[in-house]
């Protein structure tokens, strides 16, 4: 193999953080972010790739359940957290 | 564009211009930076503040703490059971009916039935050990002065050795600061095979007080010669009043003391209790009678004396403490900071002393220990402390008649007679402790990430993180899958390579 898994990890979270950086630069043009949604948004990011990055270093470990219980408690809190973002970006936006 | 259109805040030329621009700043600001970068500056603070650094040893030592002879090891006690009756110790029954049910298991015995201990397992288990057995031989059951762990330090090269470098030469090399002496003797550790080396001052605390080694000197290594008269007259005359030694028949005064350790294999210690396991451990007691004797021959090429020491000569245990290297646990071992308890430590005695010592740190282990309890859940001979805090005396069922434990040092006391009965049940070393313990990972970085944030954290978090590390399916012991991934070949992907 040319890329080790943790190569290809590394590569994959550049990927993802400059995503994520640019989706909520994108949404924060067009809706305006609040303070809590930045905070929830960011912090939602945050905890969604470092989920990711723990689920992937644990199945190149070889533990599998430790890779699903890294998808539940970090990256099910990260989806609502985005989600509760989303929310906060929207209200502000329409309440205008 | 035309006249009428409102030129946009930033266009494609400007945009390119500035990222350009930055791109160049910032290429200069990382080439100009200098050895000492950002990751290290943010890596040393970081490190301020989870490690603490001791100035002295950092368990309490009572002042009546006695150092223990090599033979109050129960390993030691049930191998030689003659030669220690013989110089008129008592050896208990149980531990004579232990030992031999362990050799004789470790030896002969496999079972193609039984996951873990069957031809191919006991196989590599002989492989693991090989090293060891044929150049350290007793060296795990304490026993000194065998193989390559002679003391023997000669003034000239063996008559009869095409290559022989293992003697002490006659100009000692100087060395230009202290710190440049500790750097290239733990450079060639590492060069040689050792993951952590630290260097401590010589402690007679920790030295055995004295040595049983009953077997005859003319069979302690390799002959280089054709044993001489007085050889063969010693071997004649050998008896129990030769078998124990002390520290005045000790070719020199030891000043200083290099710590290693050898990381074992993780998905071999996670199959404990099996053959595979104690393969692991096997490889970790060959490495320890190789790279120790590599740096001891070094020594000797700069000048000095110098012995190297597995199990034997002393407490490897607090040494590696003294040395920086770990922490000590629970369990009874060194927990290091990168491999958890999963190492074997090995020593070299010298008389060199112009170096920098290191100093004894702490990473949270025993605080974390406090709460964990987890390698005395995973034991099945109920052998380690479930005490709270740890203890000057040792408080289990055999506190009465525990010559084995060291009295005299605050720490938590393993019942090493229970902890023997199970290897002589098993015919293995077990080790479903180290494999247990939430420090016991493969080395990346999310469980550096883990052990730093638990380090920071107060005790009532370290009850949830023994909880997590449990849901997460970390340190399962007897888990007969473990066995098939140790032998597939992704089973070393986990580091990266």
């Amino acid at each position: 193999m040319i890329f080790t898994g943790i190569e290809i990890l590394f590569f994959s979270l550049g990927v993802l953080s400059t995503l994520a950086i640019g989706l909520i630069y994108y949404y924060n043009q067009k809706l305006k972010f609040s303070v809590p949604a930045w905070t929830t948004s960011i912090l939602g990011a945050f905890l969604f790739i470092f989920g990711i990055a723990w689920a992937f270093s644990s199945v190149l470990e070889g533990e599998p359940r430790a890779a699903s219980m890294g998808l539940i408690v970090f990256v099910i809190p990260s989806l609502i957290l985005l989600l509760f973002s989303r929310k906060l970006a929207i209200r502000k936006s329409t309440g205008k | 564009m035309s006249k009428n259109e409102k030129p946009s805040k930033l266009n494609r030329r400007d945009f390119f211009k500035i990222g350009g621009v930055t791109a160049a700043v910032g290429a200069t600001a990382l080439s100009s930076l200098p050895g000492k970068t950002a990751a290290k500056e943010l890596d040393k603070r970081i490190v301020d503040k989870i490690v603490t650094t001791h100035d002295d040893f950092p368990a309490e030592v009572r002042s009546d703490y006695v150092p223990p002879r090599n033979w109050d090891h129960v390993q030691a006690r049930s191998f030689f059971v003659k030669e220690i009756k013989a110089i008129g110790e008592t050896v208990e029954d149980d531990i004579v009916a232990d030992g031999q049910a362990f050799v004789e298991k470790m030896n002969f015995a496999y079972d193609n039935e039984k996951v873990g201990y069957n031809q191919a397992d006991k196989a590599l288990l002989a492989g693991a050990w090989a090293m060891n057995n044929y150049s350290a031989g007793p060296s795990p059951a304490a026993i000194p002065n065998f193989g390559v762990n002679s003391w023997e330090q000669r003034q000239e090269k063996a008559h009869f050795a095409l290559f022989d470098n293992d003697y002490v030469v006659k100009e000692k090399y100087q060395f230009t600061n202290k710190q440049e002496a500790s750097n290239q003797i733990k450079r060639a550790a590492k060069l040689f095979g050792a993951d952590l080396v630290g260097i401590t001052k010589r402690d007679k605390r920790w030295d055995y007080s004295k040595f049983l080694n009953p077997i005859p000197p003319l069979f302690r290594k390799p002959l280089l010669a054709p044993p001489s008269k007085e050889q063969m007259e010693e071997l004649h005359n050998w008896g129990p009043d030769k078998f124990v030694t002390d520290w005045s028949d000790f070719p020199f005064e030891p000043k200083t003391v290099i710590v290693m350790a050898f990381n074992m294999d993780y998905e071999g210690i996670a199959t404990s209790p099996s053959f595979v396991g104690s393969a692991a451990a096997g490889a970790g007691y060959s490495e320890m009678a190789k790279v120790p004797y590599q740096l001891a021959v070094y020594l000797k090429n700069l000048g000095y004396n110098a012995v190297s020491s597995g199990n034997d000569m002393g407490l490897s245990v607090p040494y590696a403490i003294a040395a920086g290297l770990g922490e000590a646990s629970r369990l009874g071992q060194a927990v290091t900071y990168k491999f958890g308890p999963r190492v074997r430590l090995a020593k070299v005695y010298t008389d060199f002393e112009f170096v920098e010592y290191d100093k004894p740190k702490s990473f949270g282990v025993m605080d974390f220990c406090k709460n964990c309890m987890r390698c005395a859940d995973a034991c099945p001979t109920k052998a380690i402390s479930y005490e709270k805090e740890p203890t000057f005396e040792p408080t289990h069922d055999n506190k009465e008649n525990a010559w084995y434990n060291v009295k005299g040092v605050k720490k938590y006391h393993v019942d090493a007679k229970k902890c023997f009965k199970l290897w002589g049940e098993l015919g293995d070393d077990c080790g479903m402790c180290m494999a247990s313990c939430p420090y016991n990972k493969p080395d990346f970085w999310h469980h550096r990430l883990v052990d730093s944030i638990t380090a920071a954290m107060p005790g009532p978090v370290h009850d949830l993180m023994r909880e997590m590390d449990e849901l997460f399916g970390y340190g399962n012991v007897e888990d007969k899958e473990s066995i098939k991934k140790f032998y597939s070949p992704e089973g070393k992907s986990y580091d990266g390579h």
